[in-house]
């Protein structure tokens, strides 16, 4: 058991989870793990997909994926970087993630690696980044 | 031999535009595609430029239905960075206006999918219903919709009188008692039309991640306002209405459960209204964030709506807002709902997800 799949120990008010409570969300404070392995780890404690936030760094250093899961009514998250506009999709570990990985495609030119796109917002013509911003909270 | 058939983004049968291509084999659809983003507005983007006030009045218009939701949602998420709570009064109040849009939303749902079933004495009759639901958010908030109700730790404007609201609302109670909930549960018309197609079984929805009547008519007994409870949502007692079959019928009784709950609700927030204020000392044009994060969640008439907002330390504008709407989850269950459907039944399948395309093109 990795442990990201302490989360249920979380609940259960076990303080040596490796979560950090910050603003109502528990963070997951161990950074070694890859967005796949987290998103395999929330499948099997039965944890439910909510959404993915992307912030784009300032002075170009690429962007912060922010992941939510609900477990039992606790909101999970998981912070990834991507300073080379890509990271890897969870779309065939879960389905929920599939239109707003493809939203987040086109509004911020980041490429979900392992899976294919179908235009979500975007009609014939469109451009990927849209919707890019300059600076956010880091 | 196969054909594909688009319905949208303008057509008879869909409430809002976006466009569902249906591949058919004679009358049977074998699979769908959906396109989003004919009305996409850039909201997101536009929150932006615009600081802590002006943000709530652009939010109150992500949806028309749910516009209360939305800035309560947004004002959770800003109260956890300026530190305020809102006092007791005000969150009894909230309790109220989101019930109140709760029957408002399921109530127009109804009559849209009465309309759908051929049903249309029942249209007409839950229209003149809905009316009357927009006759007591009007008495509170003075507006028929965008009722510009929130602000950050607080509401702008009191119940004075919450017995002659009470009074509306069991009035309500009774009409709605008497004619949309036996019909939409008992009515073979309504059942007949309805029993066994749009099928999205329970380990389907999970694995899509759907959200509020979508999931509980599909066996998820999963509810915000009971899983984490917001405003006075705690201090309420209500059940959470589960119907395992996941078909149409069971989106049907879901929601006719969920309007009788949502009287008893208002029953309650309004008899134990509590004294007091109903935001924090000021005038309420100024406020302090810390630099960060926040997220909000409320359980919308359509399913949970989640907020991210970020901030600078000192800004007046936020650095970010995320909205994730319900309908954003639950459509892309419509198309494995059609799968095996009769081309004639696909208005009414994914009507019953009651789509909203104002939020989803937000």
């Amino acid at each position: 058991m990795s442990t990201v799949e302490t989360a249920p120990n979380l609940i259960a008010k076990d303080e040596s989870a490796p979560y950090s409570e910050k603003i109502g969300v528990f963070w997951y404070t161990d950074s070694n793990l890859s967005v796949r392995d987290v998103a395999r780890a929330m499948n099997a404690v039965g944890a439910r997909f909510v959404t993915l936030t992307t912030y784009e760094l300032p002075a170009n250093a690429g962007f912060r994926l922010e992941y939510h899961w609900d477990l039992m009514g606790h909101l999970l998250g998981f912070t990834f970087p991507s300073t080379s506009n890509a990271i890897d999709s969870i779309y065939d570990l879960c389905e929920a993630a599939d239109w707003i990985e493809r939203e987040v495609h086109e509004e911020y030119r980041i490429d979900f690696t392992g899976r294919e796109y179908e235009p979500l917002l975007l009609r014939e013509g469109g451009v990927c980044g849209v919707n890019l911003q300059k600076e956010v909270v880091q | 031999m196969s054909y594909e058939i688009p319905m949208g983004p303008y057509h008879p049968g869909l409430e809002e535009p976006y466009k569902l291509n249906m591949i058919c084999e004679g009358e049977t659809i074998t699979d769908a595609k959906l396109h989003i983003g004919f009305n996409f507005r850039g909201i997101e983007h536009l929150a932006e430029t615009r600081n802590y006030i002006q943000v709530i009045a652009l939010m109150e218009r992500v949806c028309g239905i749910c516009s209360f939701i939305h800035t309560l949602t947004l004002c959770q998420a800003m109260e956890k960075l300026t530190g305020l709570t809102p006092p007791p009064r005000a969150q009894y109040i909230r309790v109220v206006m989101g019930e109140l849009e709760r029957l408002h939303s399921h109530v127009l749902w109804a009559g849209i999918a009465a309309k759908l079933m051929g049903f249309k004495t029942m249209f007409m009759t839950c229209f003149e219903i809905r009316e009357k639901v927009m006759d007591v958010l009007q008495a509170i908030s003075g507006n028929r919709v965008n009722y510009a109700m929130n602000r950050i730790g607080g509401v702008n404007r009191n119940i004075e009188d919450p017995q002659s609201i009470l009074a509306m609302v069991e009035a309500l109670e009774k009409e709605m008692t008497r004619t949309i909930i036996p019909i939409f549960t008992t009515s073979k018309t309504a059942t007949s039309r309805c029993a066994g197609i749009g099928v999205l079984t329970t380990e389907k929805a999970r694995s899509l991640g759907v959200v509020g009547p979508v999931a509980r008519a599909s066996g998820i007994g999963q509810d915000i306002r009971k899983e984490a409870p917001y405003a006075a949502y705690a201090e309420m007692d209500f059940t959470v209405p589960v119907v395992p079959d996941g078909d149409v019928r069971a989106r049907l009784l879901v929601r006719a459960l969920e309007i009788m709950e949502s009287c008893k609700i208002l029953r309650q927030a309004l008899a134990k209204l509590p004294p007091g204020e109903i935001a924090p000392p000021g005038d309420g044009s100024k406020f302090s964030f810390i630099s960060g994060t926040a997220t909000a969640r409320v359980e919308a008439p359509r399913g949970e709506v989640m907020y991210s907002v970020s901030w600078k330390e000192g800004a007046r504008m936020p650095s970010r807002v995320h909205v994730r709407t319900p309908t954003y989850v639950n459509m892309p269950a419509v198309r494995f709902m059609v799968q095996g459907a009769r081309l004639a039944d696909a208005p009414l399948i994914q009507a019953a997800v009651d789509p909203c395309y104002s939020c989803t093109d937000r």
